[in-house]
């Protein structure tokens, strides 16, 4: 059977689809738009589906960049000191192999330590992709719902905050990074005092919004979380001021912070599990359910 | 469904591939948009209702690991696709530069869509996004444009290999 005779206008069945096709993408945009917790059967199937080739891909690139920075870019020596060379590369190799375990090293006890510091539960988790896109900042990390990520949890690292929790699958999440559009979190200037929020403005970069024009902030304050969002914990740096505007006219003054993390090298973070304050939502629903009982 | 199937895992591929392999170039907005290249090719390839899915298809994935709460790409990358299948016949589109500024415009015009939808549905105002059509968009839609012959160049290989004749395009079955 022909998928044409489906429709009733057999001269206008393609206008028809690409009419019905379009909408449809636009009923899933605004699906997505209500979506409050974690994500759908059929993308939790699809991330888990495409993240092992991410990780494995991740694997296979830094295996490949470690060898290319550690031995490939040597091999080019000399042929009368070809023997003796090779011998330096080897022990050059071992020496580059025990100096990147050195430097794992340093970077796993740095967040042991910076884990027992905090007395909130986290759990420690791989990046294994970036944005595809670079409209927007998010990485997939190997942690999922079946470890007790969920949806709004901070993700954090010992140099600072990185983002929180956008979508969830199984074994895999996508964190939404600070400097994302979309990325709002409670903030406080650490000398000061000053209350804004954090919002991300793209490029590496973020913007101190709602900050008040009486405020006294300067270039090179420490911006640090207020705990007041109820995802993060309070008192966690953020990053420092680079900009403040106060030429412009209104309640509110301009300032830009740069991310004490740098986001483009992310390795390793760690997902903080325990809420700090009850999510309003789930209250209501509480109350809602005790209601429905009596 | 080999045509449907090999298609998808291209996708995922390229997905994988954008995802992990292009970041750790030094400059983060020249890498190239693979997914957007091969969309274009699928229109060139593919009728427009399985290759409509696939393009559709290949949006949601860019949706599913991005930073994109909502579905902008799976909007985008469809319109895309019915775009440049609209003009598959009515422009040239076999040489280099034809095929560089085809998709070098395609990626402009995705590019400016979906500025409008994050100003439309997440509210981000346009004086904090036109800044990035000059530091982002044109240098990251300039190097997808100078790929994208390659691509096909590519793509065509692969395609010769997999299917009898996709000079002619793939036909929906009757």
């Amino acid at each position: 059977m022909r998928i044409r005779d489906f429709f009733l206008f057999r001269r206008y069945s393609l206008p028809i689809f690409i009419i019905l096709f379009l909408l449809f993408a636009l009923v899933l945009m605004s699906l997505r738009a209500k979506q409050r917790k974690g994500v759908d059967f059929f993308d939790a199937l699809m991330m888990e589906i495409c993240s092992p080739f991410q990780k494995g891909a991740t694997f296979v690139i830094k295996t490949v960049q470690g060898t290319f920075q550690q031995y490939v870019f040597l091999i080019n020596l000399e042929e009368e000191n070809r023997m003796l060379k090779q011998k330096i590369a080897q022990l050059q190799e071992e020496n580059y192999g025990m100096k990147e375990m050195k430097l794992a090293n340093e970077r796993l006890r740095e967040l042991l330590q910076f884990r027992k510091k905090n007395s909130s539960s986290m759990i420690g988790a791989e990046v294994i992709g970036q944005d595809p896109s670079s409209w927007f900042k998010s990485v997939t990390i190997d942690k999922g719902e079946r470890d007790g990520v969920k949806k709004g949890m901070a993700v954090i690292s010992p140099a600072g905050v990185i983002g929180q929790i956008l979508k969830t699958a199984p074994h895999y999440a996508v964190v939404l990074l600070l400097t994302d559009y979309n990325s709002a979190i409670d903030s406080v200037v650490q000398r000061t005092r000053a209350k804004a929020i954090v919002e991300g403005k793209g490029e590496n970069r973020c913007q101190l919004k709602y900050l008040l024009r009486a405020d006294e902030v300067a270039v090179g304050d420490v911006v640090i979380t207020s705990g007041l969002g109820g995802n993060f914990p309070k008192g966690l740096m953020i990053g420092d001021i680079k900009k403040v505007d106060k030429k412009g006219h209104g309640v509110f003054q301009y300032a830009e912070l740069v991310p004490s993390v740098d986001l483009t090298q992310l390795e390793e973070v760690f997902v903080i599990m325990e809420p700090l304050l009850p999510s309003p939502p789930q209250e209501e629903k509480v109350k809602k359910g005790k209601k429905t009982k009596k | 469904m080999k045509r449907i199937i090999l298609p998808l895992l291209v996708g995922i591929l390229f997905l994988v591939i954008q995802a992990t392999f292009l970041p750790f170039f030094p400059i983060h907005r020249v890498r190239p948009d693979l997914l957007l290249i091969f969309t274009l090719y699928l229109a060139f390839l593919f009728p427009p209702i399985s290759g409509g899915i696939l393009a559709f298809f290949m949006g949601y994935l860019a949706d599913l690991f991005s930073g994109n709460a909502l579905g902008f790409y799976t909007l985008s990358r469809s319109l895309v696709f019915f775009t440049a299948h609209f003009f598959k016949g009515r422009i040239y589109l076999e040489g280099f530069y034809s095929q560089c500024l085809f998709a070098f415009v395609t990626a402009i015009l995705e590019g400016i869509l979906i500025l409008i939808l994050m100003n439309a549905f997440q509210f981000v105002p346009f004086g904090k996004l036109y800044p990035l059509f000059f530091t982002f968009l044109l240098p990251q839609s300039f190097f997808t444009g100078l790929v994208t012959p390659l691509c096909f160049l590519l793509f065509k290989k692969g395609s010769l290999l997999l299917f009898r004749q996709p000079e002619e395009g793939i036909k929906e079955r009757v």
